[in-house]
């Protein structure tokens, strides 16, 4: 039990997907500039990850390493991935239209995001079971959308600041995102993970 | 006089998550709209480049995502419009869409574990508690649009120009 916690608690604050491993960062700038946003993203992510890394376990364990076929690892990832994000639209469109409407447009972003391929290839580097994998990939999601919720959270107020010209925009969210990669830093002494 | 921040941030809190829509087809007191995409990363300056942009807003993808609406406006076609959903109808919805699935695969993944120590019976529990999970969502998916909760409103003409992009 202490070992999934302390697995979890890696992931998700020490070795954070975004600012530890620098995965996702065309989400993390692309998508955070209103907090609704960043919340629907971070949430059809967090349920994309955890989803491919648990398939994603599952094809490396029973089809490429009893085939022998880990040189095709990429391709086959890449494939189940697709294949979850279609499988999750599909499916909200089926649980409730009006829910595709809200909350569909987020789900095709996800596929060339390369922070769900990223976990899932630590996941395989790591030797972990299924059960590990999946809180793994359930942790390290977790820990995006806090990321993304915080930035849009602080690029929301910073669209209110009297930020200087040449800073405006972009430059000054590569500034708030390196100091809060700093503050996650802090974070670096809870867990050897 | 420069306002506080905060007083600002509080006043800017928005009730409703706003969205453009283009007027596609009338019937009577209806009016059909289609979302214009919100270019989530379709706007970063690698967009000509990146797989996403062209996945996101292929036009078949909008026009299965259209949606009815009563006209108390009185529009016409290629008008555009605003519209706005609560944004804790939002939270509700991805809340059960997403949260109550993963939350069901993820238990019926401890418990096979603690049961069986196999990773392929543990497999199996996870997928059918993502199943039964998406059933739980379903239901819980209804009750919210039948309560009306989930339903977007008309809120008023887009002005020239205008989007719901915060740059």
């Amino acid at each position: 039990m202490q070992e999934y916690v302390l697995l979890m608690v890696g992931a998700a604050l020490v070795n954070n997907v975004i600012l530890a491993r620098f995965l996702g960062l065309c989400s993390f700038m692309g998508v955070t500039t209103r907090l609704d946003t960043a919340i629907g993203m971070g949430l059809a992510t967090t349920f994309v990850i955890t989803v491919s890394s648990m398939l994603n376990w599952g094809a490396q364990e029973y089809l490429l390493d009893p085939y022998g076929l880990g040189y095709l690892r990429t391709v086959v990832f890449i494939l189940v991935i697709a294949a979850a994000v279609q499988f999750t639209e599909m499916t909200v469109r089926k649980v409730s239209p009006p829910l595709f409407q809200m909350l569909g447009i987020y789900l095709p972003l996800i596929t060339t995001n390369c922070a769900v391929l990223g976990v899932a290839l630590l996941v395989v580097e790591g030797k972990m079971g299924l059960l590990g994998a999946t809180l793994f990939g359930f942790a390290s999601s977790v820990g995006y959308s806090l990321v993304m919720v915080i930035f849009a959270g602080l690029r929301e107020r910073l669209a209110l600041a009297d930020v200087p010209r040449l800073f405006a925009g972009p430059p000054i969210g590569f500034i708030v995102a390196s100091l809060l990669a700093l503050a996650f830093m802090g974070f670096s002494g809870i867990s050897t993970h | 006089m420069n306002a506080e921040p905060d007083d600002l941030a509080l006043d800017a809190t928005p009730a409703l998550v706003e969205g453009t829509a283009r007027v596609v087809a009338l019937d009577g007191d209806t009016v059909w709209l289609e979302p214009e995409p919100r270019s989530g990363c379709g706007t970063c300056a690698s967009a000509g480049m990146c797989g996403a942009k062209g996945i996101g807003t292929a036009a078949n993808r909008i026009e299965a995502r259209r949606f009815p609406l009563h006209d108390r406006l009185g529009l016409t076609v290629g008008e555009r419009v605003v519209v706005g959903v609560p944004e804790n109808a939002l939270l509700k919805a991805t809340g059960a869409v997403y949260a109550v699935p993963l939350a069901a695969a993820l238990g019926a993944g401890a418990v096979a574990q603690w049961a069986a120590g196999s990773d392929g019976v543990t497999l199996v529990a996870m997928i059918a508690g993502l199943a039964l999970g998406m059933l739980v969502a379903r239901l819980g998916a209804g009750r919210l649009g039948t309560r009306g909760d989930l339903a977007p409103r008309l809120l008023r003409r887009a002005a020239p120009g205008e989007t719901c992009e915060r740059d």
